[in-house]
This record gives structure tokens, sequence and C-alpha cells, in this order.
């Protein structure tokens, strides 16, 4: 089956670069996957879980990624993230203490600047901690 | 010629700056080692956001967000964000910052806000009895995601409240090792290319924008916003230890030169000096000796 060039740019490093057959990526009303020759489209992405099969019939990969957006133009698609990490590379630990600053800083009376800082902070944990569950048992 | 003692001290004092610039080269060096890592893993994302963004606003539909620049609308208030170093010793790379924030804001005629990041350039325009943004204290140092989330979050508060129109970044980007640029480049409201800067022969594409036009492009403007800051942050914190090495290595190069000069005048005052006892010495031998000589003809 046909397959299509993806690029995955998180800030810190480039996490896949290469063909891909199926690419689904959280956008803000669902998931959302992308196969070969797809239509023109630059996506908003939500933070949430990304899955690629490289592929036919291969192993999907699985990837947390945070607020970013998707170009797809020509088979050619480039996604770009705050960051984009491995579930076996998130520290389940740092993630649950980030939650629990959060719900607590939540409690708190804050403005509204520091409340868009610490919705996304909870949305963060939120997503990495459901990952880690997910995969390490 | 200067007296050896002088000399002495003068290559004492020397000594003592060398330790201290050459411990400064060798602390910035490893800094910038670390720098240079961040720089580098950083460089694509920065490089393919702002392709992608242009990429998007000339293929965007004409619409009324927001983030885009509205045609025949005044903006009288600036925000300027400002990326100088905390400490100095840095060669010319905090005054070339700052020179290009003070041409801007003389050359502007409309009201600038600044917003400062790093010691330095806060105390220079404080100094001049510029406003600046008082609750911005963010610090040059290791740049990371968290801060510039917060930064964006200031500047876009502003924005969207209305108190700023425009926004400006100016930050120091890295060309090569030998090389780094001050830059300023406007973040907000983005710009629609006119249609007479579109090479005709390229072929446009028609992006569907996802969700929505309007929250694609809310999203997008976020999430392009927080990269971009940080992108600034990481070339400005690379430049500075940069410039901070090179400076120093020239002092320690200097004051090596300088050492080796002193040296040879000191070596020449000493020998000039002994010269002159071995001299008077002798002089005075001779003189003894023809005194002695003297009153034994005089016996005879």
């Amino acid at each position: 089956m046909a397959s299509f060039s993806l690029r995955i740019i998180s800030s810190n490093r480039i996490f896949y670069e290469g063909p891909c057959r199926c690419l689904i990526v959280p956008a803000p009303d669902g998931e959302r996957a992308i196969l070969a020759h797809h239509e023109e489209m630059i996506l908003a992405l939500r933070e949430g879980e990304l899955r690629m099969q490289t592929e036919e019939g291969g192993e999907w990969s699985y990837a947390v990624i945070s607020p970013g957006f998707c170009q797809v133009a020509h088979n050619r698609v480039t996604l770009l993230a705050d960051t984009v990490e491995r579930p076996e590379e998130i520290d389940a630990v740092r993630a649950q203490e980030a939650l629990e600053r959060a719900q607590e800083k939540m409690r708190q009376k804050q403005s509204i600047q520091e409340y868009h800082i610490t919705q996304a902070a909870l949305a963060r944990a939120l997503v990495r901690i459901r990952e880690t569950e997910k995969f390490i048992h | 010629m200067a007296g050896l003692r002088e000399i002495q001290s003068r290559i004492k004092s020397i000594q003592d700056t060398r330790k201290i610039t050459n411990a400064m080269y060798m602390i910035s060096s490893t800094k910038m080692k670390k720098a240079r890592q961040a720089l580098e893993s950083t460089e694509p994302y920065f490089y393919a956001l702002q392709s992608a963004m242009a990429r998007i606003m000339r293929h965007v539909p004409e619409l009324d967000n927001q983030y885009f620049e509205k045609e025949g609308e005044t903006r009288s208030r600036i925000g300027l964000l400002v990326i100088s170093g905390d400490k100095g010793l840095a060669g010319s790379y905090n005054h070339n910052v700052l020179k290009m924030a003070q041409q801007f804001l003389d050359d502007t005629d409309k009201e600038v806000e600044l917003f400062v990041v790093g010691e330095l350039g806060r105390q220079y325009f404080s100094g001049r009895g510029v406003h600046i943004e008082e609750n911005f204290q963010y610090t040059a140092q290791h740049p990371t995601f968290s801060r510039a989330r917060w930064i964006r979050e200031t500047l876009l508060e502003k924005y969207q409240s209305g108190q700023i129109q425009e926004i400006h970044v100016i930050y120091t980007r890295m060309e090569n090792s030998f090389l780094s640029e001050t830059e300023d480049s406007m973040l907000l409201p983005l710009r629609k290319p006119s249609l007479a800067q579109i090479p005709a022969n390229v072929y446009q594409e028609d992006f569907l924008l996802q969700p929505s036009p309007e929250e694609a492009i809310d999203r997008i403007v976020l999430s392009y916003m927080t990269g971009f800051i940080y992108g600034a942050l990481v070339e400005s914190f690379c430049s500075e230890q940069n410039a901070r090495m090179v400076a120093m290595e020239a002092a320690t190069n200097n004051a090596d030169e300088l050492l080796h000069d002193l040296g040879i005048m000191l070596n020449r005052a000493r020998q000039a000096a002994i010269t002159q006892e071995i001299t008077e010495v002798c002089s005075g031998a001779r003189a003894q000796k023809q005194k002695t000589n003297q009153a034994k003809e005089m016996q005879i």
C-alpha cells in the first residue's frame, strides 16, 4: 500500500523522519487519521496520543505530543509540536508531581494568565500519566 | 625607562587579570558546549516552524482573525521583547542588542512598552528612565519551554486586551560559530505577503484548515509564538556564551602579549641596572687604585 513521507519535529529533536503508512493524530475535535495522498490540509493539534504505522501490517508506534500543528501537502506531512515523547521516555513520577502541582494551583485564586498556564500543564500531565499507565503495568 | 618595581607590579596585576579572564574563558566554553547542543537540537524546529508559518500565511484564505493584520488599521502601541544577557563582559553582544532596541525606540513615534529579558538590559533602560514592564522578570540563563510559555502568555494577554497592537522581538541569531546577528522581527500581527511577492509560476495549493480556519489559526498561533520565543531565547543564550568566550579568549591573548613585552622590558631594565652597578663599582675601584698609586708616587 502507498505510503507518504513524514517528518515529526519537536522543539528539542527531530523525532521521526521517513516513510509512513498511517498516522493518527489528536485534533481538537477528535482523532484524525492521515493516509497517503491525503488532501492538502493544515491541522491544529491538541495534546494527546499519536500513533503511526510505518509499513503495511507493521507495528504501531506510539508517542505523546503537546499542542502543535501538522501540514499535509504533496504527500508530505510535517508535524511540529512543542514536545514529542515515546511512552517509555516519560517520567511517570514527574508527571504525577506536575499533575498534583497543577491541581493544587487550580484550587487557588489565580489570574487569567496563570489559569491558562495551569490548565495547559494539567492537560499535559494527564495525557502523560494516561499513556504511561497504558504501557507500563 | 620605568623603574623595576613599577614594571614588576604591572606584571603582577596583568597576571591576576589574566587568571580571571582565563577562568571566564573556560567557564563560558563549557557553557557554550551545552548551549550549542541545545541550539543544534532546536534549530530544525525553529526554522521549520518559521517556514511552515510563512507557508500558512501564503495560503490562508482572507480571514478576520485577531492575529491578522488588518488593512488601514493604525497601531499606536507596540510591545517590544528585548532579549539581552544577565551579565556583561561578553564583547559587543549586549551592546548590539541594546543599540538596536534604542534605535527602535528613537525611530518610532508610537508608544512602546518594553519587556526585557536579562538583567543587563533592564539596568540599561531603567538607568535611562525608559519605562519597562516591572513584573517581567525573566533571566536569560538556561532557556526552558515553560519560560517561553509564560512570556507568550504575558504578551498575548496584553495583545488580546488591546493594550498593545504589535509585538516585536529583538534577539541575537547565531549565524555560525564566528558570526551572530542581532535581529528584529515582528511576531504579531501576522502579515499576509502581498500578491506581488508570490512568484506567478508557483502552484497555489488550497489548504483545508481543520477543525475550522478560525480555530486552527488560533491554536497554531499559540504554538508558533511559544516556539518562536523559545527558539529566540536559545539562539540568544548561545550567542551570549559564544561572544563571552571569544571576548575572554582575546583578553587572555592580549594579556599574554603584554606579559611578553613587559618581560622583555623588565629584563632590559634589570640588565641596565646591573651594568650601571658594575660600572659604578669599577670606576670606584679604579678611582681608589689611582688614589693609592698617587700616594705611592708621592712617597717616592
